[in-house]
């Protein structure tokens, strides 16, 4: 039993970045690269929280507005960075007012979600890093979400 | 050294089989196609000769016996025969299997396949030549060119076609202390030979294995390995052999014409070169084609020569990936110069900025093309395959390729080979019927069977069509539901179309199918998954003793379209020039109300509006004047698409905006524009609804 419980603690690597006033991080398994904010082209009707799509060295990559993803609202002009994640074939970018860099966590630190029910499934629960409360964010979810939701 | 040349030789040969496999196709149907004969008999040389060359004496060895036949046939030795056409092909397959081989191995020998019983069979063939047995042309060619050498020597006495240096004589002279013997030696290859520098490596390899030097070369040994030289090669070499054991050695390397091997002393040639320098003109007149390299004319020469030769060079695609990735940084990296320049005003920085943008425009375009492919390179195999096929089911098939060069890209190149190759199999074993049967339906006693591909709109249309007895829908019905795949009582009322696409279904064929007749059960659901995965479609259309048309469409995904770059607003949008009719512009008042719906009357012809901006729900200001119009074709109506401003006609490689966007009817994908901005490119069929 012992053993196990150890073993279930596990050292984890997320990138941490800021929307709104609030600390959140994805794996940094997910992340491919991040970017200065470039000019955004607008796709004509299609989902609220893609803002757009970039072009990333050839490659044509959507742009999500992470704040409306959540469910809140963040103003565009305020986003300076993106955070390009690539899960599951699907190239996507993220836009953040900042990027904090790399937080190394171990699952010991993370609580489960209880108090911030708002995202749901969308976070993993909450890093507790001093007096630093970063929302833990499951990519995965959120991409599957956005790609999944039908019009 | 051979390493360097497999690849070429296994490109060069690959071109050559398939190049047998066509002429084999022809010479079957016309067997006394001398021209076709002469044709073959030229290709096996070369590829004899270019595996000997590489040292694969199994391959040459094949190519040989091959070659002894089809020369006896071409003499009027022997008629050819259906057994030897087959034997031929079967020998072209054996060819191809040694070179996968030679790819994937390096080595010709086959280890499944029974390469000298196929050998023997030609030997066999020949020793009932009457004119027959082993003694090629080709080898008694050679002993002709080794006697024939005497008199050539005689022509050639003159003087040196290789300049003498001091030098020259001294490392001669210290070699010749050594017991060694100066040589000029003047190597002719057989003309027409492939992979020129890889033979003459071997001949000078023939010599440094006999412990001889070569002192120099004319040409140069750099321009020897770049091919730049006609057919011969002068050479001073020193040796301790004598001129006999030279001559041997050196005309068995393989494709060597002749050899001219005179003892000299380099101070003699030396006084002789300076004397006739007193009458340069004879020795232009002379000596200039093929010993004088460096003058100009005869590099020109080699020049235009080699264009004929080179037309195609084969890259790895991952560089083609790599070359398009490196493309797009460099126009974006051109985009912030010209950005953070336009700060600072400079007027002298202008026009070279704007060449850098045109250069990189035209090296983007360039790029692009290159990605793409004519399928007539996936459907090159085809008619062998057909033929080998309708030969083995015993029917009689005549095959009909169209829009081979058609353009898609590499990648799918790749891919769609396989699915084609299946729908070909269905067609025959189970499409086609046999000459009985089909004179009993009073149709043609040989089947037809069709093979297209076209761009249309944004796809390329891949069909694969026969007039065979078509799908039975009762069989297909009863198997579906024995499957569990439908039940009856839907069974009944689907229209034929939908009983048909069961056939796609996974669970639709299993291997014991395989042998029944009228069910086109083999692979179909591979067939559709790999159409799937390219993300195209698949359909099939069948009328019962008509024929079958089954029907691939693949997107253009980083194909090239032209397209019309509009704008509306700030942003641009390209409209693929497939589907626009014309441009025109109107005014306010052109603008009439029927129905509810605005339209345009041009030539009489009442023509629907689309005003971009209503459409695509973007926020747009009042509406000017005179506006741009923009006429498409979707289907045999037309639509005005009204937009801001005509910006020109360009090249654009469409790319999938992705899954995030599969619920935007409006677009077909986007595409990378010379500054790096990004037009989304309109999917017109979905615009007017």
């Amino acid at each position: 039993m012992e053993v196990n419980e150890k073993e279930a603690v596990k050292e984890f690597e997320a990138l941490s970045f800021s929307i709104g006033d609030q600390e959140m991080a994805f794996d940094v398994d997910y992340v491919e690269q991040v970017i200065d904010k470039p000019e955004i082209t607008p796709v004509p009707k299609s989902k609220p929280m893609i803002k757009g799509i970039i072009n990333l060295r050839g490659r044509i990559v959507p742009i999500i507005d992470l704040a409306d993803v959540l469910g809140s609202y963040v103003d565009e002009s305020k986003y300076e960075s993106i955070v390009v994640v690539k899960y599951n074939d699907i190239e996507a970018g993220f836009l953040v007012e900042s990027v904090n860099g790399v937080l190394r966590a171990s699952t010991s630190e993370v609580e489960g979600i209880g108090s911030l029910e708002k995202y749901g499934e969308k976070s993993k629960g909450l890093i507790k890093k001093g007096n630093r409360l970063v929302v833990y964010l499951e990519v995965s979810r959120i991409i599957d979400e956005i790609a999944g939701e039908e019009l | 050294m051979r390493d360097e040349y497999l690849g070429v030789f296994i490109d060069e040969s690959r071109e050559a089989i398939q190049r047998m496999n066509d002429i084999l196709l022809e010479v079957e149907q016309d067997p006394e196609n001398m021209e076709a004969i002469n044709e073959l008999f030229r290709i096996l040389h070369t590829l004899k000769g270019m595996a000997g060359t590489m040292e694969f004496n199994t391959m040459m060895t094949l190519c040989h016996r091959m070659e002894n036949v089809l020369d006896e046939i071409r003499n009027g030795r022997m008629k050819l025969t259906e057994d030897i056409i087959d034997k031929l092909f079967k020998g072209a397959d054996i060819l191809d299997q040694m070179l996968n081989m030679i790819a994937e191995e390096g080595t010709d020998e086959l280890t499944d396949v029974d390469v000298e019983g196929l050998i023997g069979h030609f030997e066999s063939i020949l020793g009932q030549s009457p004119g027959g047995g082993k003694a090629s042309g080709k080898e008694e060619k050679r002993e002709e060119s080794v006697e024939e050498e005497g008199e050539s020597k005689e022509e050639e006495e003159e003087s040196l076609p290789i300049e003498v240096t001091d030098e020259l004589i001294h490392v001669a002279k210290e070699a010749e202390k050594k017991g060694f013997k100066t040589y000029y030696i003047k190597v002719f290859l057989k003309e027409g030979t492939q992979l020129k520098a890889a033979r003459m490596y071997l001949v000078f390899h023939k010599i440094e294995d006999m412990g001889g030097e070569i002192l120099r070369t004319n040409p140069s040994v750099e321009d020897i390995e770049d091919e730049k030289f006609d057919w011969d090669v002068d050479l001073i070499v020193v040796a301790k052999q004598d001129t006999e054991k030279l001559l041997k050695a050196l005309s068995s390397v393989s494709d060597v014409d002749r050899v001219i091997i005179k003892e000299v002393s380099l101070e003699e040639v030396k006084k002789q070169q300076e004397k006739k320098e007193e009458k340069p003109k004879e020795i232009e007149t002379k000596k200039a084609p093929s010993s004088s390299p460096a003058s100009p004319a005869t590099s020109k020469d080699h020049d235009k020569k080699k264009k004929k030769i080179t037309q195609t060079v084969r890259v790895d695609i991952e560089k083609l990936d790599t070359l398009m990735n490196l493309m797009g940084e460099l126009v974006i990296a051109r985009s912030r110069i010209v950005e953070t320049l336009k700060k600072y005003n400079i007027k002298e920085i202008d026009e070279s900025l704007a060449q850098l943008s045109r250069i990189t425009l035209d090296l983007q375009n360039i790029v692009m093309k290159i990605r793409m492919v004519p399928i007539a390179y996936v459907f090159n195999r085809f008619p062998r395959m057909v033929r080998d096929l309708a030969k083995q089911m015993n029917k009689e098939v005549n095959f009909i390729i169209k829009g081979e060069d058609t353009e898609l890209d590499r990648t799918f190149v790749e891919e769609i080979g396989d699915p084609i190759l299946h729908l070909l199999r269905n067609a025959i074993d189970h499409g086609i019927e046999s000459k009985e049967e089909r004179i009993a339906k009073g149709k043609p006693p040989v089947g037809t069977i069709v093979l297209s591909a076209r761009h249309e709109g944004n796809n390329v249309v891949i069909e694969v069509s026969d007039d065979g007895r078509g799908l039975d829908r009762e069989k297909i019905a009863r198997k579906a539901i024995e499957r569990g795949l439908i039940d009856e009582t839907r069974a009944a009322t689907l229209p034929d179309e939908e009983i048909f696409q069961l056939i796609f279904l996974p669970g639709f064929s299993t291997k014991d199918q395989v042998t029944e007749v009228s069910g086109r059960g083999v692979g179909m659901d591979v067939v559709k998954n790999v159409v799937e995965s390219l993300k195209g479609s698949v359909s099939i259309e069948s009328q019962k003793d008509k024929g079958t048309r089954v029907t691939i469409r693949l997107p253009l995904t980083l194909a090239i379209i032209q397209a019309l770059l509009v704008k509306v607003n700030d942003l641009v949008y390209a409209i693929p020039i497939a589907s626009i009719d014309s441009t025109l512009k109107i005014t306010k008042d052109d603008i009439q109300v029927v129905q509810d719906q605005e339209v345009v009357v041009i030539r009489q012809e009442v023509i629907p509006i689309i005003k971009l901006w209503e459409t695509l729900q973007i926020p747009h200001d009042e509406e000017s004047e005179s506006m741009n119009v923009v006429i498409i074709r979707i289907g045999n109506k037309k639509y005005g698409v009204v937009v801001d401003t005509l910006i020109g006609q360009d090249d654009i490689v469409i790319k999938s905006l992705g899954k995030l966007f599969r619920d935007v009817k409006e677009f077909s994908g986007g595409a990378v524009l010379g500054d790096g901005s990004i037009a989304l490119i309109l999917d017109v069929t979905n615009l007017a609804v």
